[in-house]
């Protein structure tokens, strides 16, 4: 950031053509976010240049490892289209919990919970329903059900805890994702464990959410039920928050709790609310996580999904179609580093520094915007306008 | 009985250096969840320096223990800026930059011990052996009965944290600085008024936040594991902001508070050792100072008065 900043104070030119590039308000919504990445790239391209490697060339291996262009050779029932349905079944569950980080953002509440309450629900949709041999038109729904009703519960109860006990719904939920992650691993490992992956016992076929090994085309495919769900989910939601009633009583709670609550609004009830969807959008990623994605649940770990979750939503801005977006791109990012440092040498734990990175940015992207709108006056910079010289 | 009291203090002291630190960030007005990532970067830091410097001049990791300390204090106050320049010069939103912070030092922290061990020391591990730390015991003093086990095989960075909580509880209370943080957190328009530059007195507070931290960050790698690998991102620093909520922003109600999660933890063990239990039962005993957290935030949450103007960007122009 400090080097950009340099950079920009130095070349006024650069800093035009940057302003100019990032265009009005409208168009900032996208542009922004682009510009934020390309950031993150250009300082982990830094990064791996001072390792000693090609940057564009460990980069272009990522977009291979994720079925964006073609990789060199393909092992047999394989091919581009195979991977980047891989990359739609990791991008699902990622779509759902940024959903649910995005729900509370906007009802000013942070739910950095999203891992414990994706462990919770796929637990809990492990042991009723992935172990209980039921058909699968009956158990692919209840699957969901589950989800959504542990994950909502959880949810809720960390905002009756904000409500009821004024405790910090950050805290609680982490001292929430820290008991889940013992207790359950406790569990698992004393009743679920397969001694040989040392990981729980697999769920049964008919209760994933994905379709594993589907032969089209002379292909072995993975297809992801759950993207179709979470893509009719995220356009419902959108409509939800900006046409329905509730969904404007969680923004106004958002976005001014005194004035909502003048409003006649019930602040406290509206809060738990939003915390118990948001808990619900994170069961169903938990549930397509570990019902989906994979089939089994590794003891003692937390799903990193549930913080790059928050580096999606604060890229997508909270918009769920924003969301799609950039879930797309941080997957990519996730699903193709493992290719990347196979073929490049360069260490698949960058892919979580540039995630970091976007997070980093993107958390002072209001700033930005800012700065855009002082230096419009600056520039003399009007929109549909060419910039003066 | 002993254990739990010498296994206690050694949990409870780093907890309680961060939650000072986590004071000062707070009481200026920034609220500061980053402790977390403070700390690891902190401790990733100094015991990365120290590392190099022990095998480019062969110096014997022991006596480079203050050094580490030391070190780890400059990197959480380095980090800490990214905190204080998001929160003060970019008006970021303080609960993301905290989170924020927290996640990018996890991956970065993970990234570069395995590529520095790599490149440098041609091992493929994520840690950084740091060496035991010495111990000692206090004669005369160690053998009075209960309270003597206070005295016993003390961790040098048990001393130094008191030090420091002493005279960082001096600095807060009783110096014309301290009370000017104080009031930045409370009402940063008269200290404006005042003519006391408000940013600069808070980015200082976020600053001394990380140094802090990254003090409990080395000590917690020091006791816990004699190296530094991920597994620091324990939680610890949230519990040291919930150490400090119960403390009510106070430096001495959050000495008790951390006090309590400290022997908590060391008693959970000490009864699952005496009871036999075998090791999938120590994940149980594991969620103990975090259910503490809960309990003790459902009773102490209401009743406390957090520093008014916390978490919110100081604005010039507002009445």
């Amino acid at each position: 950031m400090k080097n950009n900043k340099k950079e920009k104070a130095k070349n006024k030119g650069i800093k035009k053509a940057v302003f100019k590039l990032l265009g009005d308000e409208k168009r900032q919504k996208i542009t922004i976010p682009i510009f934020l990445i390309f950031l993150s790239f250009f300082v982990a391209s830094i990064m791996i240049l001072m390792l000693g490697k090609n940057p564009l060339a460990a980069f272009y291996n990522l977009f291979q490892g994720a079925g964006i262009f073609p990789k060199a050779s393909y092992a047999g029932y394989k091919s581009m289209l195979t991977d980047f349905l891989t990359l739609l079944n990791y991008m699902t569950p990622l779509v759902f919990a940024s959903l649910a980080v995005a729900v509370a953002l906007k009802g000013g509440l942070f739910n950095i919970g999203v891992s414990g309450q994706m462990l919770l629900s796929g637990y809990f949709a492990t042991i009723i329903i992935g172990y209980s041999g039921l058909d699968a038109f009956l158990a692919k729904p209840l699957v969901l059900v589950v989800g959504i009703i542990a994950g909502g519960m959880l949810g809720g109860l960390v905002g009756l805890l904000k409500y009821r006990f004024n405790i910090n719904e950050v805290v609680s939920s982490i001292m929430f994702n820290y008991i889940i992650q013992y207790v359950l691993s406790f569990f698992i490992h004393s009743y679920h464990i397969d001694p040989v992956s040392r990981q729980s016992a697999n769920v049964s076929h008919a209760s994933r959410l994905t379709l594993t090994n589907v032969e089209l085309f002379g292909l072995k495919m993975d297809l992801s039920i759950g993207f179709i769900i979470a893509i009719v989910l995220a356009i419902v939601l959108k409509y939800f928050l900006d046409r329905s009633r509730i969904g404007f009583e969680i923004k106004a709670v958002g976005s001014n709790s005194k004035a909502a609550s003048y409003a006649g609004i019930n602040v406290g009830k509206t809060m738990v609310f939003t915390m118990a969807l948001s808990g619900a959008f994170a069961g169903l990623a938990g549930v397509t996580y570990y019902l989906g994605y994979y089939s089994s649940i590794q003891p003692r770990v937390l799903p990193s999904m549930g913080f790059d979750a928050i580096a999606v939503a604060l890229l997508g801005s909270a918009n769920p179609y924003g969301i799609i977006a950039s879930s797309f791109i941080i997957s990519i990012i996730d699903k193709g580093s493992t290719y990347m440092s196979s073929i490049a040498g360069v260490r698949q734990e960058i892919a979580s520094v540039i995630t970091g990175l976007i997070l980093l940015f993107s958390a002072s992207s209001s700033y930005i915007e800012y700065k855009i709108r002082v230096n419009k006056d600056k520039f003399g910079y009007e929109p549909g306008k060419e910039l003066d010289k | 009985m002993d254990t739990i009291i010498i296994d206690g203090l050694s949990f409870a002291l780093p907890l309680f250096i961060m939650a000072i630190g986590g004071i000062y960030s707070e009481r200026s007005g920034v609220t500061n969840l980053a402790i977390e990532g403070l700390q690891g970067f902190g401790a990733f830091f100094g015991a990365l320096f120290t590392v190099l410097i022990a095998s480019f001049f062969n110096i014997p990791l022991q006596k480079l223990l203050y050094l580490a300390l030391f070190l780890s204090m400059l990197g959480g106050m380095l980090f800490a800026m990214i905190h204080a320049l998001l929160c003060i010069k970019f008006k970021a939103n303080q609960v993301i930059s905290g989170v924020v912070i927290n996640i990018l030092a996890m991956s970065l922290t993970v990234f570069l011990t395995t590529q520095i061990n790599s490149m440098v020391f041609g091992e493929m591990s994520d840690k950084f052996q740091i060496g035991t730390s010495p111990r000692f015991t206090i004669g005369g003093l160690a053998d009075l009965p209960v309270v003597g086990a206070i005295f016993k095989s003390i961790y040098p960075f048990e001393i130094v944290i008191i030090f420091i909580a002493i005279l960082a509880a001096y600095l807060l209370n009783k110096t014309k600085f301290g009370l000017r943080l104080k009031a930045c957190g409370d009402n940063p328009q008269a200290v404006d008024a005042a003519g006391v530059n408000v940013s600069r007195v808070r980015f200082i507070a976020v600053m001394i936040s990380g140094a802090l931290s990254g003090l409990g960050g080395i000590a917690f790698a020091y006791s816990i594991s004699t190296n530094f690998s991920p597994a620091i991102y324990m939680g610890y620093g949230y519990l040291a902001i919930a150490a400090l909520i119960f403390g009510n922003w106070k430096v001495l109600p959050t000495l008790g508070a951390c006090l309590l999660f400290g022997f908590a933890r060391s008693g959970g063990y000490f009864i699952a050792y005496i009871l036999k239990m075998s090791s999938t039962f120590s994940d149980l005993i594991m969620i103990l100072p975090y259910v503490l957290t809960l309990l003790l935030l459902m009773f102490f949450s209401k009743t406390n008065r957090p520093p008014r103007a916390l978490g919110e960007i100081y604005d010039k122009g507002k009445r």
